[in-house]
């Protein structure tokens, strides 16, 4: 998504704003008589509530039952929600102005009070929200907030007036607008909550304000919903009811898409793209995201501490290899942690990325030599087990012990022992991999900043930790880009992982699914967007 | 008997206390937290998590705490399912299972006994072989191949019933999982029901009534088959015990909403109270079920006194 | 006349040494008996054409999997990116294939026999001892000590199996040794609770009571009257332990928990093969037929074992 100047995007919005929105049937498309669909959300949701879910699975669901002021359309463009339109008025200051026919489920008006609430309950230690300090860290005062030092009417929100909202943002945020379409930013109903309790994501409680309502829940089996009649754009959603299935099992989700049960796959089983981009070339989908695969290096292990140990691991691994034979599913090389497609920085590369491999072994040969580690050395590498990490982790293995003969002692181990090996920094190599949160460069770069607690490296550079925050100050976007671009290079040039490949979503969907888009790098959509075509 | 079933029925709440004491204590030592995840938590934010679970309290006094709801009957609430209370999961899950796995270990115990009675009377012929070939597939194979062929045939091939799925104990969604069972399950109770009539048809006692001139099938179905029941018999608990609360790979093949399913994650996720939750079903049921293959015994070898 | 002969039901099993005595006191017996039991019963299983050939076959698989990887060209565990994913064939020696690393799928088989096989045995071998022992212990001894014995069984089903693992294999390490402990623990129990039912039957015997008559002390009741004639049905057992233990063994590795890459078990090639059998049907038919192979073995050599220990099977 391209980044627009303020000015620039205030026209658009504004503009588009007094279009109806999702007219989103293109014109000549003949839709089908019933409109229903069957999708796999890949697990069952931890939970509704839009402020304390975390997983994906979750917040598919939760888009469907509640909006937030923004939302992301099919194609990955920011496009309003309850906010009709939207105003940086100063750098650390946005208003939003809310449109006055948004209804809640039940019929209530939806107001600037509810996102108030909202956020506040975000923000609130009690709801003990594991995103609180994801998104807690774009809304002023909520760090304070959550570490129990000030109450949660301290929130820098505040509602002017019943359609209009105030946020005020610790440091200039330009993409704000992208950030508030998380439903955790959204507003929650709050007679709800007071009269259910704990019960209020039940079907039949659940009051939300979102295109559809909850009809039904089997946990572990299906989530059902429903087009929501008070919903201000319900003439523009098709959909009358859409069923997630919670099927983990990609092999099983195959078999239901082939038996027509299910018409949208979560994601292909590793090592089956090919074969189904053969067998249905009408029906296989492949959208690069916003994600990255690396591998975590233990900066402080007394092997690896030596810099040129690091770059020479990093160098002689065949990425195009990994991508067009041992994965084969899409996915893109990466010599960098900015991703392709992600604003407010551009990718960074090596400079041996271009070389032959032959002149890379040798470079990298030298370099162990250098540094003294013999072949035969050890390395030991930790992941989780799946068929994927496995796959790819026997590729690194043997690359190494060709090129460089470092042998590596896999160890697969069970997901949340991985994840406390990590955060304890109890490894020497581990798998890692991550998934924006929104479509900045800063999610990806808080992977390799100072003090970060998604860094499990380990690494610090004080100078492009200064760059960073000189870029977030900043109030131009081209500056800001390059500053930020200035230091995710800095970073990698320090070697503390190995990036490997964009992540990319292979999945099998029916051709008679419409509104599906190959865009949408973060894989989001709402059902408000999605139609049955005739067949 | 009766006695015996209330001093059994009794001894069930030591064992339960065993039980989810031990099980306790097991889940704390494990490395990893319900609360790690891909995504690290900030401290503060695992801070106010725990104080919400009451995870921060020490140890001794989060386990009074559970104990106190268990005697209430209160499971607790689950981690991985935060919006369910564990007992709300149970009584969902329990059905499912129990349809499913209940109706396989009847009709394994069925298909097995017949299998093995057949193949006892015809011993070393090309019957018994070829008819402990048939039985023992579910013990060749695994399971999580028979599984998928099962769908690939039924599923997507000839389009006869589901690939997966639950619907409210629907028919078509219960006959593939019931088969992968019952495959799985006729192999045991098969082969152990063939060597227990083969050992008892040549005791003594049916050799009497053979020489008193009585039918074969008199002899088998009257005399023979009660006491080789018995090690049969001995089975049926742990079987339906797995069939019921451990069919993970049914589960994840079939996509049932069921026990298995919501142990493997429970503890993967280290929910404790769900495990504990589902540690404390599954020994009222280990109780129970044993307790009745216990009673069976009795009412099959009247030798046996408890 | 000795208290025991041979014309009784239940006596025939009794140990070798007894059969010696027994046959050097009544010299007159001895003359007309001139066969040990034992020898019988090997008559007998080889008489048995599927055990006598399941038997065989065993052997040979097991020689198989212990010398065939160090005759064959390629090594289990050097990926070969150029040969990924292939079909069998005979111009490159890959003749079961490889698998999606280029790995060679006959080496790979054979040595992840040698884990299965070895996880299988030595495995059962523990869980059945521990699960005889216990079972005949609970069964003859009755009363309160069966029914302590028999709750701790129970609660040995309640506890998952999945918790056992993460903790014993967090605890204790992944060696080999380990893997085999940790699938004991959770394979005891069945064979306990078959024990200890054919003991409570048992021990309502003649035979049995003749001895406690006698004054013989209780242990070597149990482990020399009651075990033996328990025989058959753990013959028949043990051998439906074997299957379960070696699928245990790949549910384990499939959780990261067992054989660590690049070693690999049959369980492991079979999931594995599973996944994607209608791309590459290879990687599954040949590791699914010889696992299906070697436990049908298993599964008519326990048969004919327990038809061969059965004494009244003349």
């Amino acid at each position: 998504m391209k980044m627009l100047s303020n000015s620039l995007a205030l026209l658009l919005v504004m503009a588009s704003g007094g279009l109806a929105m999702a007219a989103n049937v293109p014109a000549g498309v003949k839709l089908h008589e019933t409109q229903e669909l069957v999708r796999n959300n890949g697990s069952e949701p931890e939970t509704l509530d839009p402020a304390i879910a975390s997983g994906v699975p979750a917040n598919n669901v939760i888009r469907d039952l509640f909006e937030g002021l923004t939302a992301i359309d099919s194609a990955g463009r920011v496009v309003p929600g309850v906010a009709e339109s939207w105003k940086q008025t100063d750098p650390q200051t946005w208003v939003f102005k809310l449109r006055k026919n948004a209804k809640w489920s039940n019929g209530d008006g939806v107001s600037a009070d509810d996102f108030v609430y909202g956020m506040r309950r975000l923000v609130d230690p009690a709801t003990a929200s594991k995103y609180a300090a994801t998104y807690g860290v774009f809304l002023h005062n909520a760090k304070d907030i959550l570490e129990g030092k000030k109450p949660p009417v301290a929130l820098g929100v505040k509602a002017v007036d019943a359609y209009t909202l105030e946020i005020k943002t610790p440091f200039p945020t330009g993409f704000l607008p992208d950030v508030v379409s998380n439903l955790q930013l959204g507003p929650v109903h709050k007679a709800t909550i007071d009269k259910h309790g704990k019960d209020w994501t039940k079907p039949g409680n659940l009051v939300g304000n979102g295109a559809f309502t909850l009809k039904d829940w089997q946990v572990n089996s299906k989530i059902v919903v429903a087009k929501s009649t008070n919903y201000w754009d319900a003439k523009n959603v098709q959909l009358s009811k859409l069923t997630y299935l919670a099927v983990e099992d990609g092999n099983a989700d195959v078999k239901l898409y082939e038996s027509g049960e299910n018409d949208w796959v979560y994601q292909l089983p590793p090592g089956t793209y090919e074969k189904y981009k053969q067998q249905y070339p009408k029906e296989i989908r492949n959208t690069t995201m916003l994600g990255l695969r690396y591998y975590s290096l233990q900066n402080a292990d007394p092997v690896l501490k030596d810099i040129r140990v690091r770059k020479a691991l990093s160098m002689v691994i065949d990425r195009d290899l990994l991508a067009q034979r041992v994965t084969a599913d899409g996915q893109v090389p990466a010599y960098g942690v900015i991703v392709n497609g992600v604003s407010g920085a551009n990718p960074t590369r090596y400079e041996w990325a271009g070389w032959p491999m032959d002149r890379r072994v040798a470079e990298a040969k030298k370099l162990l030599a250098d540094a003294g580690l013999a072949p035969g050395s050890k390395l030991k590498f930790a992941y989780n087990t799946s068929e994927y990490h496995k796959k790819m982790a026997i590729f690194a293995a043997s690359e190494w012990k060709t090129k460089l003969g470092i042998n590596l002692e896999l160890e697969a181990m069970e997901f949340k022992v991985l994840i406390k090996k990590r955060d304890d920094r109890d490894f020497q190599m581990a798998r890692n991999g991550w998934v924006a949160d929104y479509d900045d460069a800063t999610t990806f770069l808080t992977l390799v900043q100072c003090d970060s607690d998604q860094n499990s490296q380990g690494n610090c550079n004080r100078k492009a930790e200064a760059l960073i925050d000189e870029g977030n100050k900043s109030l131009d976007p081209a500056k800001r880009r390059t500053l930020l671009t200035q230091a995710a290079q800095m970073i990698m040039d320090d070697y503390p992982m190995i990036p490997l490949l964009q992540y990319t979503v292979p999945r099998l969907v029916k051709s008679y699914v419409g509104g599906y888009s190959s865009t949408n790098a973060l894989d989001r959509y709402r059902a408000k967007d999605l139609y049955v075509i005739k067949h | 008997m009766g006695s015996y079933c209330l001093r059994r029925i009794l001894a069930t709440l030591p064992t339960l206390l065993v039980v989810v004491t031990v099980c306790y204590l097991m889940l704390h030592a494990t490395p990893g937290g319900p609360f790690d995840d891909e995504r690290k938590v900030s401290a503060v934010v695992l801070a106010n998590l725990q104080a919400k679970y009451h995870l921060d309290q020490p140890m001794w006094k989060q386990y009074l705490y559970y104990l106190n709801n268990l005697l209430h009957g209160d499971l607790g609430a689950s981690f991985r399912y935060a919006d369910w209370s564990v007992n709300e999961l149970v009584a969902k899950a329990l059905p499912v299972s129990a349809a499913i796995g209940g109706g396989a270990i009847v009709l394994s115990l069925l298909i097995g006994v017949l299998l093995g009675s057949v193949a006892a009377l015809r011993q070393n012929s090309a019957v018994d072989y070829l008819v402990m070939l048939m039985g023992n597939l579910g013990h060749a194979v695994p399971s999580f191949v028979i599984g998928p062929v099962l769908i690939l045939v039924f599923a997507v091939w000839l389009r006869l019933l589901p690939a997966g799925g639950w619907d409210d104990f629907a028919p078509r969604y219960i006959v593939l999982p019931m088969a992968l069972l019952v495959f799985i399950n006729v192999a045991t109770i098969g082969r152990v029901m063939r060597g227990s009539l083969i050992e008892v048809l040549h005791s003594n006692f049916i050799r009497t009534a053979r020489a008193k001139g009585l039918p074969t099938r008199i002899i088998v179905l009257r005399h023979a088959m009660k006491p080789a029941l018995l090690p049969v018999v001995s089975l049926i608990g742990p079987l339906a015990i797995s069939s019921i609360t451990s069919a993970v790979v049914t589960e994840t093949v079939f996509s049932l909403p069921g026990l298995g399913k919501l142990i493997v994650n429970g503890a993967a996720n280290r929910d404790y109270t769900l495990v504990l939750g589902l540690v404390v079903l599954v020994t009222v049921i280990a109780v129970g079920f044993n307790l009745l293959v216990d009673l069976a015994y009795a009412a099959l070898d009247p030798k046996i006194r408890y | 006349m000795p208290l025991w002969t041979r014309k009784s039901a239940t006596d025939a099993r009794r140990s070798a040494n007894e059969a010696l005595l027994g046959a050097l006191v009544g010299a007159g017996e001895a003359a007309l008996a001139g066969r040990s039991p034992w020898a019988d019963a090997r008559a007998r299983f080889w008489r048995n054409r599927a055990a006598a050939l399941s038997l065989c076959i065993l052997v040979a698989v097991v020689l198989l999997c212990a010398v065939g990887p160090l005759l064959l060209p390629h090594a289990f565990d050097s990926a070969d990116w150029d040969a990924m994913s292939l079909p069998p064939s005979l111009n490159n020696a890959h003749y079961f294939g490889t698998d999606d690393s280029g790995r060679d799928l006959l080496v790979r088989s054979l040595v992840g026999g040698r884990i299965s096989l070895m996880v299988g045995m030595l495995a059962t071998l523990a869980s059945a001892t521990l699960g005889i022992a216990w079972g005949a212990t609970a069964g003859f001894l009755g009363g309160r000590a069966d029914a302590l014995m028999m709750r701790v069984v129970d609660m040995m089903y309640a506890v998952p199996y999945l918790l056992i693992a993460i903790l014993m294999v967090t605890m204790l390490g992944r060696e080999f040794y380990l893997v085999v402990v940790t699938i004991t623990v959770f394979s005891w129990m069945d064979m306990a609770r078959v024990v200890r039912g054919q003991t409570l039957s048992l021990r309502s015997r003649e035979f049995i009571e003749a001895a406690r008559a006698l004054g013989v002390p209780t242990r070597r009741i149990i482990f020399g009257h009651v075990v033996p004639n328990l025989l058959g049905v753990v013959a028949v057992y043990t051998t439906v332990t074997v299957p379960g233990v070696i699928l245990t063994e790949s549910v384990l590795s499939f959780l990261g928990l067992g054989i660590q890459e690049p070693m690999t078990s049959w369980g492991v090639l079979i999931h594995d093969g599973a996944n994607v059998m209608e791309i590459s049907p290879w990687m599954l038919l040949f590791p699914a037929a010889l696992l299906s192979v070697t436990l049908y073995c298993f599964n008519y050599i326990g048969d004919g074992l327990r038809d061969a220990l059965d004494p009244k099977d003349v």
